[in-house]
């Protein structure tokens, strides 16, 4: 039979176990298997370095209900989801008064609207939302006409010298 | 190949998870060379071989303390290296150089080389050569899953049952890829016989 046979191949596969590494390359293996590890240690950020830890921790305690990490994952998840819907459940009146609060605007346009008032009469506070503030603030200067209060008292219209 | 005592391996596990790092520097030591020779048949390139190698071992540490010994450490670390071994060839595709030429000193003294290449003339010997250089070029043209198998059946010397288990499929899907590779490594090296020195 000219084709080769099983055995024949196989004979010549094992031979393929003699093809090794360099001299030495299994002595140095454990050492560069070391310093892969310290490096992997190295580049592993804080969290996962604490992560790592407790998990060694809740091993070496031997919580059998515990000890798988999916169970662990799991708790922590649910433990965490409770607490934040305490924390961020607020009562109700206080999330219409965000909605409704007064925002101070100042006037649309600062230069135009010079007056001679003090500033607290000539401040404008609108009841409405941030977005509509330019609105108000049109319509409040088309209703009424700029106030001018002089703050002291003129010097005379009458006559000064009678004769 | 002989199987390492899996009960010795066992109390090794059990003081890696334990936190014993030295007994997983054991388990390295134990099992290198026996993976060297896996995962470099299936890559034929010795540097990806050596990565690959760091890598397993570096997820069978990590992953020691999930191992719950349903099968043994043997399979389990073979299991890995396998997996990343396919894994890896995937990725690479057919981007490859062939390093396999390096055959160890020791070779000398092994009964099966000798009775293999003792009697051989010169001409003989270059034939065997050519025949090792065409049968690495022969086992690269096999598919990774068949090159697995051929590698662990026929070079490592592993029975069927322990490479089913190691691959996760039945004895027969192993006893089918390995009836496969052979025909193929046949019609390979049947042409190689008809014209030896091409």
């Amino acid at each position: 039979m000219d084709e080769f046979e099983d055995k024949e191949i196989a004979k010549l596969l094992r031979l393929k176990r003699y093809e090794q590494p360099p001299p030495g390359y299994f002595e140095n293996f454990l050492h560069e298997f070391h310093r892969r590890q310290r490096d992997e240690l190295l580049c592993q950020p804080l969290w996962r370095i604490c992560l790592d830890r407790v998990h060694d921790f809740m091993f070496r305690l031997n919580l059998s209900t515990l000890t798988s990490s999916p169970v662990a994952a799991a708790a922590v998840l649910i433990c965490a989801a409770v607490i934040s819907l305490k924390i961020y459940q607020t009562p109700g009146p206080a999330r219409v008064a965000t909605e409704d609060r007064q925002v101070f605007t100042g006037p649309a346009n600062a230069d135009v609207e010079w007056t001679l008032a003090s500033p607290v009469t000539t401040r404008v506070f609108s009841t409405r939302p941030l977005h509509n503030s330019d609105e108000t603030a049109r319509t409040q200067r088309a209703a009424t006409l700029p106030r001018y209060v002089l703050d002291s008292v003129p010097v005379s219209y009458e006559t000064t010298f009678k004769f | 190949m002989n199987k390492p005592r899996t009960d010795e391996d066992q109390a090794l596990v059990s003081r890696t998870q334990a936190g014993d790092a030295a007994a997983f520097d054991e388990l390295v030591v134990k099992y290198t060379p026996r993976l060297y020779g896996l995962v470099y048949n299936m890559t034929s390139n010795h540097e990806d071989t050596n990565d690959l190698l760091q890598d397993v071992f570096s997820k069978a540490y990590k992953a020691i303390r999930g191992f719950r010994g349903k099968s043994s450490f043997y399979t389990w670390i073979h299991s890995i290296a396998v997996n990343m071994t396919l894994n890896f060839l995937k990725k690479r595709g057919r981007r490859f150089q062939l390093s396999l030429d390096d055959v160890d000193a020791s070779v000398q003294n092994d009964k099966e080389f000798l009775e293999a290449t003792a009697t051989s003339s010169p001409v003989r010997e270059a034939d065997l050569s050519e025949l090792q250089r065409r049968l690495n070029e022969a086992m690269m043209k096999l598919s990774d899953e068949h090159r697995a198998v051929v590698t662990m059946f026929h070079i490592q010397g592993m029975p069927h049952a322990e490479i089913s288990k190691i691959l996760r499929v039945s004895e027969g899907t192993v006893r089918s890829r390995l009836f496969y590779a052979n025909r193929q490594l046949q019609s390979y090296l049947d042409e190689f016989r008809k014209n030896p020195v091409a």
